[in-house]
């Protein structure tokens, strides 16, 4: 039979089909998602598609069931099985979700081309499905697969993980259809072919192919209407029933998805006898014997019109009947669901912590913590002990989850217990817990009162792990916080007793926090520590920790202003988080990388990295509001429209934070677009402010930024503190000096802003032809009219003061390094004491040599005794603390 | 979705004959643009055919610069524009 009015939704999946057999990039694959309320049709055009196509080499079908806590992975065991082969046996025994995801991926590459992949009812689809189908559908371009999914778009709300999944599809690949309802005109052909009459049918089904043809199924009386929902549709037709069928239907509307035939006979005696009856009224016989209804909603409405103390009894019978069953592979989370139905707690406690291990080994962190809420609630005879451990387990699966409200309460409990029994190692360490999860919330004073309690109580017994974490949390939190000082105690206190004892995972998590703390100290050593907490977390398969090394390894260059470097660490970092699934992280450091490339010039591709990031409907605020910085900056330096509202909305996620690292490049960036407008002024409050908060942090580059808007916006600075160099040298009017150390770090824009201050001509061409080649139209025609009127701007004061008295023209950066060689000093040590990098010791270097007209360091160092450099040096200086 | 005005210098003159090749080349230009969602409304050119104030829809800013790179058009200038209707007052 053909379906009525789904002809247009078949000839849009028989031409994306065509694409992947036969399109101009064959094996292209692609995502389909159908939407639409339950009782729509999606299965039924589905069937009708896959059964008359003839591109497809085969077809595999997954189904989520809508058990109370669903199994990890159901789907593609269905798959498995009807793919045959090896396959079943090589999910089942993978151990965790990336071999799962690896078999899966290295089956379908072998299989044949193209292959249909169908995904049903994925809105009760466990957490590890949901990756599966995102990490297929990120992957489809080497797989020639048509992967649909299926799903009740009316029962996804806006914070359902399915829409994250979808967010992160490569929007290219991926087709909608959203089958209709059946209009006046079909629902009555409907009617008509059952001989029945259409009144009123299609105003009350709403057109609802399913409740339609449940309607028209109700045998027909006299005084009969139509029944007014599905639920009365589906029990008007069982009305009739037998009572053996009636006993057969009872359980089978009891099993979620499909009920075995092995299943049915040791539950309900001689169901045989009865499966014709239950046929004749809308109850379907798999292929493999097994018995279920024909669509989810009459089996809901049966179990909902059940009686509760008969529901339970029969879920206790299901439940022994899958014991008995021995051989079979029983997966446990239907054990659990049935145990829990019947009330029966020992069962449980049994299966439920079972599950949950294994839900959690395959990163189905949701599924896992249903389960130990289940088996908690089951628990309340329990031991305080066993109790609290179950507590802490479904603390994490909550931390996991980014439940952290609910984690905090769950560890609280565990706390309580602990204290109860007197075990003062689980007290610490539910304090160390309780710290994190109280920082991840938002509540620094609570995370610093747990993390120095934690300490305490730990350092009375004998020191282990414990304490080594409870030390490295401390650190996390003061580097958080820009605090070095404490970083470093803390850090050093953790990678002690982390490496007394050996622990890989301790010794890269503190090695982590004390580099970055280091590292944005300007002390460049936090970078080896930063290598060294990488390494250790990749050689260990700790995937989260390595996330976050290549993480702060980046963001840390980027704060450096070390683009090379940030770079090969984004791009090495998005490619290991690729692989691991690691979406959040991908999109930071996605964020991040735009942020690089408009620095670099890469306008086109920071514009289109930002974009992606902004308009994935799960992105973090921390991703966002550099994603959204890079955008309005692109477009308030092309003189593109629309670049205040991306740093407004910067702006609005950034406060909150209250750190500066986030809010100090949006006050920059609002005030590079005011300055464009010639409003400058009006930000100067918000410039003071900023600035004012940076020069509490010992952080030279965001200084650096925010002193140069304040000399820019007051025309003065009294009082510098200790800033990064190029920025001294432009507010000190050293603006050539400016423009080559922009050059080196490899800032175009920033370098020509730096030589459009000059007065010129030839350097002010040179901006100019750098600010065309960027497209730059705004600083363009800002350099155009300067040239044509011919303007000429003094220099400042301080510049003319310091080429009075040092007629080498050395700036005072000059001045501080050759200082320095008189000492003697190598230009590794150089670079530490005045916070920059080797490279820019170097540079400054031959600089000197080259104005001194000299060779060697020896012979600067002789040069600057003899022409009182050194003095000079003492004096006033820009760049200095 | 937002309306924008492209200004668009041609040095060596925009030459768009009225023939099959004129066609081609407009067509291609409106192909070239449903990649990234954008419609090329129409046009005004100078009578020296030196600079064109192009009338386009598009999502944002960064598609019109996207479309005009696949089909080698300059961009002088995007500007948001409103409809103002002058009869809309009487």
């Amino acid at each position: 039979m053909s379906l009525l009015e789904r002809e247009s939704s078949l000839e849009s999946l028989n031409a994306w089909l065509a694409q992947i057999a036969t399109g101009p990039v064959a094996g292209t694959g692609c995502v389909v998602l159908v939407a639409g309320e339950a009782g729509i049709g999606k299965t039924a055009l589905l069937q009708q598609f896959t059964h008359q196509q003839h591109l497809a080499k085969r077809v595999l079908w997954g189904g989520c069931e809508a058990l109370f806590t669903p199994h990890p992975l159901a789907p593609l065991y269905d798959m498995a099985r009807q793919a045959g082969g090896e396959f079943t046996q090589h999910i089942s025994t993978a151990e965790t979700r990336e071999h799962v995801f690896n078999a899966t991926m290295d089956h379908l590459s072998r299989g044949p081309m193209p292959t249909i992949l169908v995904f049903e009812d994925v809105h009760w689809a466990d957490e590890a499905t949901l990756d599966l189908i995102k990490y297929l559908g990120r992957r489809l371009t080497r797989l020639g697969v048509m992967l649909i999914a299926t799903y009740r778009d009316d029962e996804v709300g806006v914070r359902h993980p399915l829409h994250a999944v979808i967010g992160d599809l490569p929007s290219a690949t991926v087709h909608r259809l959203q089958p209709a309802p059946l209009s006046a005109a079909a629902v009555a052909t409907l009617a008509e072919a059952a001989g029945r009459s259409a009144a009123r049918l299609h105003e009350i089904t709403g057109g609802n192919p399913f409740f339609v043809t449940e309607a028209l199924a109700v045998p027909e009386t006299p005084e009969s209407a139509v029944p007014a929902t599905v639920r009365d549709a589906v029990i008007a037709r069982l009305a009739r029933l037998s009572e053996p069928a009636r006993a057969v239907v009872n359980v089978v509307a009891l099993v979620p998805g499909k009920t075995e035939r092995w299943l049915l006979d040791k539950t309900v005696p001689k169901a045989g006898a009865a499966l014709q009856e239950c046929l004749s009224v809308g109850m379907v016989a798999l292929p493999d014997g097994a018995l279920a209804f024909r669509h989810e909603l009459a089996r809901r409405a049966v179990e909902e019109h059940l009686p509760i103390p008969q529901r339970q009894d029969l879920h206790a019978r299901i439940l022994r009947s899958l014991l008995r069953q021995i051989g079979t592979d029983v997966p446990t989370t239907r054990l659990v669901h049935h145990a829990d139905q019947a009330g029966d707690s020992e069962a449980v406690l049994r299966y439920a912590p079972l599950a949950a291990e294994r839900a959690a080994a395959l990163s189905a962190h949701r599924e896992a913590a249903a389960h130990y809420e289940t088996a908690f609630r089951h628990a309340a005879s329990w031991a305080d002990a066993c109790r609290a451990d179950l507590l802490e387990s479904l603390s994490y699966e909550y931390y996991l989850i980014e439940h952290v409200p609910e984690a905090i309460e769950a560890r609280e409990a565990a706390l309580k217990l602990w204290r109860a029994a007197g075990d003062r190692l689980k007290i610490g360490d539910s304090l160390r817990w309780l710290s994190r999860l109280s920082w991840f919330n938002g509540v620094k004073d609570a995370a610093e009162r747990y993390a120095t309690d934690a300490i305490e109580t730990l350092e009375q017994l004998a020191p282990g792990r414990e304490l080594a974490y409870a030390y490295s949390n401390r650190a996390q939190l003061h580097m958080l916080t820009n605090e070095p000082g404490p970083t470093l105690h803390w850090g050093r206190k953790a990678i002690d007793l982390a490496t007394a004892l050996n622990d890989t995972e301790i010794l890269s998590h503190a090695y982590n926090n004390v580099g970055t703390a280091k590292a944005t100290a300007m002390d460049l050593k936090g970078y080896d520590d930063l290598e060294h907490s990488l390494k250790l977390a990749l050689d260990a398969g700790l995937q989260e920790h390595a996330g976050r090394a290549y993480t702060n390894l980046a963001t840390t260059a980027i704060r450096l202003h070390d683009f090379d470097c940030a770079i090969r660490y984004l791009n090495d970092g998005i490619a290991y988080c690729e692989n691991h699934e690691l979406v959040a992280w991908i999109r930071y450091m996605t964020a991040a990388r735009s942020v690089v490339f408009l620095a670099q010039g890469h306008w086109d591709r920071a514009a289109d990295e930002a974009q992606a990031v902004i308009t994935n409907p799960c992105v973090a605020p921390i991703s966002k509001i550099q994603a959204l910085m890079v955008l309005g900056l692109v477009r308030a330096r092309r003189g593109d429209p629309d670049s205040d509202a991306p740093l407004n909305e910067a702006m609005d996620l950034a406060v909150p934070t209250g750190e500066m690292q986030r809010i100090g490049p949006i006050v920059a960036a609002r005030a590079e677009v005011a300055w464009f407008k010639g409003a400058i002024n009006d930000m100067a409050d918000e410039i003071r402010a900023a600035y004012d908060q940076a020069q509490k942090q010992s952080d030279p580059w965001m200084q650096g930024e925010l002193a140069f808007w304040r000399w820019r916006c007051d025309g003065a600075l009294e009082r510098v503190g200790c800033i990064a160099d190029p920025f001294a040298h432009q507010i000190a009017g050293n603006w050539a000096e400016a423009a080559s150390l922009w050059e080196s770090i490899g800032a175009p824009y920033e370098m020509a802003l730096a030589l459009a201050d000059s007065s010129n001509e030839a350097d002010l061409r040179k901006a100019l032809k750098i600010f065309e080649e960027l497209g730059a139209a705004p600083m363009a025609g800002i350099l155009r009219r300067k040239l044509r009127a011919g303007g000429i701007r003094g220099i400042t004061r301080g510049a003319q003061e310091r080429t009075r008295q040092n007629p080498h023209g050395l700036t005072a950066r000059e001045l501080g390094v050759l200082e320095e060689l008189t000492q003697g000093r190598r230009n590794a040590d150089i670079a530490r004491r005045l916070f920059v990098s080797e490279k820019t010791v170097d540079h400054h270097v031959s600089s000197i040599l080259a104005k001194l007209g000299v060779r060697s360091r020896g012979e600067a160092a002789a040069a600057a005794h003899r022409l009182g450099l050194a003095e000079i040096a003492e004096g006033p200086r820009v760049a200095r603390k | 979705m937002p309306r924008y005005v492209v200004e668009r210098e041609f040095s060596a003159g925009l030459i768009v004959p009225i023939n099959d090749e004129g066609a081609k080349a407009c067509c291609n230009v409106v192909d070239a643009n449903l990649t990234d969602g954008v419609t090329w409304v129409h046009s005004y050119v100078t009578l020296d055919k030196n600079k064109s104030y192009c009338v386009y829809d598009g999502p944002n800013p960064e598609a019109i610069r996207r479309a005009a790179g696949k089909t080698n058009l300059p961009v002088n200038k995007i500007s948001e524009v409103r409809v103002l209707d002058p009869y809309f007052y009487q």
